[in-house]
């Protein structure tokens, strides 16, 4: 190694001299980014490769205490399939998924459209729309809860004095409505966070743009869908994998309002695999639930990016 | 290290051990999980009474209150994990799952010489598979808690006694115009508990001690076809019940005066005079059916198969489940599972509200203590009540439920 040398005299070596030339220095980025990758394949990489195994195995209390799980190949997945409430979940979660991110976009949009204007008092109504997303989901949900009360519950009260029924209803106890029930606190809860990205986006779009636009005379609809629309497509994209990844992830609401129920009539696989999991404490099969959705999500998401990429690329 | 602090060093661990060996028995930490209820605050009476265990022993305890929806969870979890409490207090029906997953200490040496000091009812949840893992901590059944006043308005003068008594209070107490209902009842698995007692009461059973699933039979129809028309026909339950799912849900018509009547155990007593203090209330035993009967309940205390202070622990055990702990628990309106606590000057030493649960203790029966008893009791028949309540025969809702648990616990 070359001793460094300033004019007129020698440096001593370091320790750290031995990364800046040679294999020490091929070394050096990787030291760098190693503890990271640790952190990562033990908090993520581990978990996600454990999980997957699980499902492969007859992983349940009694054989995990003994350490007695037996490799079974596929009946993990073969008893999943032949549950009636899988394919029950599997259904309500295209519902919920679905319902969830179409709605949230659309009313986020409208919100971000309605908001971006300078008009008084603007910061406050812009704060006020966040704070659905900022109340604890706990919180946000027990008291949906109590609003959905068929005895006392206010929003029976005010949609018997709209007119729009005729008397109390159980919301969360009728099997027809109570998925749609919690759809409705999931989407109050998640729209402000997709408002809030869209209306990041929509403050970079440039003046000049939809200035020329009106001057060529364009309408609002127009604009909105040659103009504003192209220029957040891809924050548009962002809020759309979010709000779907973070829509079949969310476990609260389901969980704190129905529990699934009534008769596995707000299942969605989220849920179902925590039942499998930690109820029944069979986790091979709640395993082999979360594969299926782990691969569910990953082939979505694929999906639609590369759609996305390939618009851009047109 | 220089020689002369080699010498040192050796001198001073051959006097540790020395005096080590020579020091009477080893002080030991003893970490116990209970339900948050009975280390609520720092004055609650268990810290009194472990303070009083740790000067008479020596050991150490450490109190980690768990509440009661999350105690069955974290216990699986952590005991299966290698970890979790030493002793730690359990509900009755998990005593089972967890001692079929080899994750409770077995006591059944231990405990034989102490049979005779508890009701038969609480020892025996604590046994599955002809051996015991547990001992009770407390007890409790169901009965019925009564809104004098509405009875008194809807013209009847006592409080029922069998099920056709209860049934024509229930009608009598449900007004539609000033929206009032004659019972209170859970849905889902809070239903199911409250269902057991009176399916005893018909005669039925869940599964009997030989094993046999019973559910399908008639009496176990009848039971469940009975209080299911209470809500679809005689409309003398609250819509509530098609979502109660807690305790307060379940007792928020009864507090606020819209129902009339409520089954439930002694953890409502508390409940109803904190929710209305005004309220008019009494409590009866459970009205009878062919035969009374009411479903135990409760908390035991039980080992850590993997504790590496089982003496202690069953020290600890001992402790709180012998004759001091019958004082404990009055301390916390608790009924205690001690043989003597049923005799008559027992009962009437406790306070009015207590009395009818433990005048009716001797009519207590246990929920079968089989190692699929969560899935049967949460998923199963659960479901069969909750498809009664929306509509569906209860012959048909409970055939279905027995085909279910048969399937489950390998008897077809």
């Amino acid at each position: 190694m070359t001793p460094r040398t300033l004019p007129g005299r020698t440096l001593r070596n370091t320790w750290s001299s031995v990364f800046e030339t040679g294999w020490g220095a091929h070394a050096y980025p990787y030291l760098m980014v190693l503890p990271a990758v640790v952190v990562v394949i033990g908090v993520v990489v581990y978990p996600l490769a454990s999980g997957i195994i699980t499902a492969f195995y007859d992983v349940t209390l009694r054989t995990l205490n003994s350490g007695s799980a037996e490799f079974v190949g596929l009946r993990n997945f073969e008893r999943v399939l032949a549950d009636p409430a899988f394919v029950q979940a599997s259904v309500n979660t295209v519902i919920w998924v679905v319902l969830n991110v179409v709605v949230q976009l659309a009313l986020g949009l409208a919100l971000a459209l309605l908001l971006h204007r300078a008009m008084p008092g603007i910061g406050f109504f812009r704060s006020g729309i966040l704070v659905p997303w900022v109340v604890p989901s706990v919180v946000a949900v027990l008291t949906w809860r109590w609003m959905y009360d068929p005895s006392v519950g206010i929003a029976n009260e005010l949609l018997v004095r709209l007119g729009l029924i005729d008397n109390y209803h159980p919301w969360l106890g009728d099997t027809s409505t109570a998925l749609y029930a919690v759809t409705v606190e999931s989407i109050w809860k998640g729209t402000p966070f997709v408002m809030l990205l869209l209306l990041a986006a929509l403050q970079l779009v440039p003046r000049s743009i939809l200035e020329a636009a009106s001057m060529d005379g364009a309408s609002g609809w127009r604009k909105l869908w040659y103009v504003i629309l192209p220029q957040i497509r891809v924050s548009f994209a962002i809020a759309a994998v979010l709000t779907f990844i973070l829509t079949v992830n969310n476990f609260n609401a389901i969980w704190l309002m129905t529990e699934g129920g009534p008769l596995n009539s707000s299942e969605i696989l989220f849920t179902l695999a925590y039942k499998y999991g930690f109820k029944r404490f069979d986790l091979g099969m709640a395993s082999a639930v979360a594969t299926m959705l782990f691969v569910g999500l990953v082939i979505a998401t694929t999906v639609y990016l590369k759609l996305i990429q390939a618009r851009e690329g047109d | 290290m220089s020689k002369n602090g080699t010498w040192k060093t050796s001198a001073a661990g051959i006097a540790l051990a020395v005096g080590m060996g020579m020091s009477p028995a080893m002080a030991d930490n003893v970490v116990l999980w209970v339900n948050s209820p009975l280390a609520s605050a720092p004055d609650a009476p268990i810290y009194e009474e472990l303070q009083a265990f740790e000067a008479e022993t020596g050991h150490a305890v450490e109190v980690q209150p768990v509440a009661h929806m999350e105690m069955e969870r974290n216990l699986f979890v952590a005991l299966s994990g290698g970890a979790g409490p030493d002793v730690m207090a359990l509900d009755i029906a998990w005593v089972a799952g967890l001692a079929d997953a080899g994750l409770l200490a077995d006591l059944t040496e231990k405990s034989e010489p102490l049979a005779a000091q508890f009701q038969k009812g609480p020892f025996a949840s604590g046994r599955f598979e002809q051996k015991q893992y547990a001992l009770p901590l407390y007890t409790n059944n169901v009965a019925l808690f009564v809104n004098d006043k509405m009875l008194a308005e809807a013209g009847i003068e006592k409080a029922p006694t069998n099920w056709d008594e209860f049934r024509q209070a229930a009608i009598a107490m449900t007004d539609e115009e000033k929206g009032t209902y004659g019972l209170t009842f859970g849905g889902g698995r809070m239903g199911a508990f409250q269902l057991y007692s009176y399916i005893w009461q018909n005669g039925g059973d869940i599964i009997d001690t030989e094993g046999n699933v019973r559910v399908g039979e008639a009496g176990a129809v009848g039971a469940v076809d009975f209080l299911g028309k209470l809500y679809t026909e005689d409309k003398a339950m609250p819509e509530a019940v098609l979502t109660a799912g807690s305790w307060d849900e379940v007792n928020a018509p009864f507090i606020q005066e819209r129902a009339g009547m409520l089954v439930s155990g002694d953890w409502a007593i508390s409940a109803l005079k904190n929710g209305n203090p005004d309220l008019d209330w009494s409590v009866h035993p459970l009205p009878a059916g062919k035969e009374a009967a009411t479903v135990i309940g409760g908390y035991d205390l039980a080992i850590n198969a993997n504790s590496s202070v089982p003496d202690a622990s069953w020290q600890l055990v001992e402790w709180l489940t012998g004759p001091r702990g019958v004082e404990l628990m009055r301390k916390y309106n608790r009924l205690s599972a001690a043989a003597g606590a049923t005799a008559p000057e027992a009962i009437a030493s406790l306070p009015e509200e207590m009395r009818p649960f433990m005048e009716q203790a001797d009519a207590g029966r246990a929920r079968p203590v089989v190692a699929q008893w969560s899935q049967i009791h949460n998923e199963i028949i659960a479901n069969a009540w909750d498809s009664v309540l929306r509509g569906t025969p209860a012959q048909e809702a409970m055939a279905e439920a027995d085909k279910q648990i048969k399937a489950l616990v390998g008897q077809q």
